[in-house]
């Protein structure tokens, strides 16, 4: 399956064109869940503060994903 | 430019009364009165005060505009301490905007020499003639025309008052833009930051217009030779104080070099984007596709390129250590605007389909030239546009339209009196608006607990009423889903907090903070109890919280509101909102319960 992925604020190093919001495509296998991607993409787990799935925040890291899933990744954020 | 010696005016000095005192202004004949604080007022500033004030004074039927509504700044319980990221001051009145009772704080080193004077709360009433400068220092107060400095762009004015004031490291200065003389609905009351620039707001609801309709054009506070705050007990406020500093010092969120120090509140672009909570072309869709153009990252690159360098963000006020505020640089390096928040971005940006940074970042300046609030500007830009005005996404043509306010022209006038006055004027249903004030940037429909704020706050659409999107959003202080509406307890337990906060003078930026590191919050009631010889404990944040609250609704009772004004707009009921394609239903009965 394949994953569209967005990484922000200090994490977008580690995507592809280095800019945050960039949407770029992970192949994963059927069993893979968010933690699984959060790794191949070299972003240690402790650091990623906020996980959203299709617009939704996703606290439970195990959850397997789906093809075509849209994520985001974040550290920790906050603004007014 | 340069004044003349102030001529004509009458001084009342300050000189051997004690600390803590009302400053009483009337401008009718511009005269100036020092009176001791009342009993009833005790251990209240910030906006617990300013509210009391509103509530006790001012007669809730009032035109906003007219000579019985007044204008109160109080600076916070706090303020003018050693105390960190404390120096907001509040400013209240009668809002022109929604009519019921208004509190806007802004960040800025005025606060603390108001209260290093003395000055617990600063009451203008009256209506005078032509514009005035009203300058207030240890020796007393002084009035002086300052017509001619109507019409004119803030960054114009303000260096030379510094010149002649003896500069920024002996004044402040508070002013109102064209906007404000204009009695333009969305003009907001502007103070410098630490560098002088014009650009910090106490900016919705109005108060830049009762300040222009009362005549005062500038307030410059000089606190040379002020004795300072007073503080009842030492060891507690040293106590307090150095846990509070603990706190921001070590969260993610507001410490230095993290997400609001590196980012800017413009951080938040992208995270409420990609939650499908970010409304784009006036509230249409959740999802901007430009959006991590305009965004805070955006803004941190951007000015890599241009500069040549890493800029992190600066302090708007003394003693800030989240330090948020930020700079936008034009090609060649130079500054163009600041401070490009979140709210600024999202309003002139998504919100009007613009994802053009230096095109938002234009916006964003003018509306500090001419004195506005961004958020209710680009609220009404976004429903011309919806009217015909203007296409969405055409930059140019916004700009061309912050310029008709800043001219002051018939079309200007109408975007200036706000979101809703726009959408009849063009004949538009859809305006996101409550009790006449334009929704901030997140969508209501997405993140139910934001929304029931908006729809039950005294304020009219407010999310900083009560930020529920710490835990709605952001994981912080808790993990909730924004699309769960059970919300009532939250709902009212963050404005009780969120009041109390403002009567503290601490930014609302500490909540981050205090909601996650209990030391933190147990540090901000320390630090008051520290200044106020009080014994306060966590349970009183929330009582105090509740009598602010309970005042201004009785306000808003007697001025007219009723629950039928405690609702979001009829179109967010039938219209789903992609990316989730979810309506508002809160049922009318949960935003009752709220406030009981
Ligand atoms: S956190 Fe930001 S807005 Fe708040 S006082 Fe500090 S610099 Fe100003």
């Amino acid at each position: 399956m394949r994953v569209e992925v967005r990484l922000y604020a200090s994490f977008a190093e580690h995507a592809p064109t280095h800019r945050a919001g960039d949407a770029f495509y992970v192949d994963l296998e059927a069993t893979d869940s968010l933690l699984n991607l959060i790794s191949r993409l070299g972003i240690a787990a402790k650091d990623v503060h906020l996980s959203m799935v299709n617009g939704r925040v996703v606290y439970d890291r195990s959850q397997i994903l789906q093809d075509k899933d849209r994520i985001g990744l974040f550290p920790p954020v906050g603004g007014g | 430019m340069t004044y003349g010696a102030m001529t004509g005016t009458k001084t009342h000095s300050l000189k051997g009364e004690n600390m803590d005192r009302f400053l009483r202004i009337n401008m009718t004949n511009r005269t100036a009165k020092f009176e001791p604080v009342p009993a009833q007022y005790k251990d209240r500033a910030g906006r617990w005060l300013t509210s009391s004030i509103v509530h006790d004074e001012v007669p809730a039927t009032c035109h906003p505009l007219g000579p019985n509504n007044k204008l109160v700044f109080s600076p916070g319980i706090v303020t003018g301490t050693s105390s960190p990221t404390s120096s907001r001051i509040s400013v209240g009145g009668k809002s022109p905007l929604t009519g019921g009772i208004k509190e806007a704080n802004a960040g800025t080193g005025w606060s603390r020499r108001l209260v290093r004077l003395g000055i617990r709360a600063l009451i203008i009433e009256g209506k005078a003639d032509g514009l005035w400068l009203l300058k207030i220092d240890k020796n007393g107060a002084q009035f002086e025309a300052a017509d001619s400095h109507a019409g004119a762009r803030l960054s114009e004015v303000y260096p030379p008052l510094f010149t002649r004031f003896g500069g920024l490291k002996t004044v402040d200065v508070c002013s109102i833009g064209v906007a404000g003389e204009n009695r333009m609905s969305a003009a907001g009351i502007c103070f410098n930051d630490q560098d002088g620039r014009p650009t910090r707001y106490a900016g919705r609801g109005g108060l830049g217009a009762v300040m222009g309709s009362k005549g005062l054009k500038f307030i410059v506070v000089d606190d040379a030779g002020a004795e300072g705050v007073a503080i009842a007990k030492q060891d507690v406020f040293d106590a307090g104080r150095k846990k509070m500093a603990a706190a921001l010092t070590e969260h993610a969120i507001t410490k230095p070099r993290g997400a609001l120090n590196s980012y800017g509140t413009a951080v938040l672009v992208n995270i409420i984007n990609e939650a499908g909570a970010l409304p784009t072309h006036n509230f249409r869709s959740g999802r901007f596709d430009g959006a991590a153009k305009i965004a805070g990252e955006a803004i941190f690159e951007g000015n890599k390129e241009r500069t040549g360098k890493e800029l992190y963000n600066h302090a708007c006020s003394p003693g800030c250590i989240i330090q948020c505020s930020n700079t936008w640089h034009r090609p060649d390096g130079s500054e163009h605007s600041s401070c490009v928040e979140y709210e600024s971005a999202w309003a002139l940006g998504a919100n009007c389909g613009i994802d053009n940074l230096d095109q938002v970042a234009e916006m964003n300046l003018l509306c500090n030239e001419y004195g506005l609030d961004t958020i209710e500007i680009g609220g009404a830009i976004a429903v011309a546009m919806e009217g015909g005005v203007a296409a969405f996404g055409d930059g140019a043509r916004a700009i061309e339209l912050v310029h008709e306010i800043g001219k002051a022209t018939p079309l200007g006038k109408i975007l200036g009196a706000g979101a809703l006055v726009t959408g009849k004027a063009f004949g538009v249903a859809r305006v996101p608006h409550v009790k006449g004030q334009n929704m901030p940037a997140y969508e209501p429909r997405a993140i139910k607990g934001i929304g029931m704020t908006y729809a039950i706050s005294t304020m009219g659409a407010d999310h900083t009423a009560g930020y529920t999107i710490a835990p709605e959003m952001l994981g912080v202080s808790g993990k909730l889903d924004p699309l769960d509406p059970n919300k009532t307890e939250l709902a009212r337990a963050f404005q009780y907090a969120t009041a109390f906060i403002d009567t503290t003078g601490h930014c609302l930026f500490i909540a981050f903070a205090i909601l996650d590191i209990a030391s933190g919050f147990e540090g901000m009631v320390e630090e008051c109890n520290g200044v106020l010889g009080t014994n306060w404990t966590a349970d009183d944040v929330g009582r105090i919280g509740k009598e602010v609250l309970d005042l201004e609704l009785d306000f808003n009772r007697k001025a007219g509101f009723t629950k039928a004004d405690d609702r979001l707009p009829e179109f967010m009921t039938y219209e789903p909102l992609p990316p989730h394609n979810v309506v508002w239903d809160v049922p009318d009965a949960e935003l009752d319960k709220v406030f009981g």
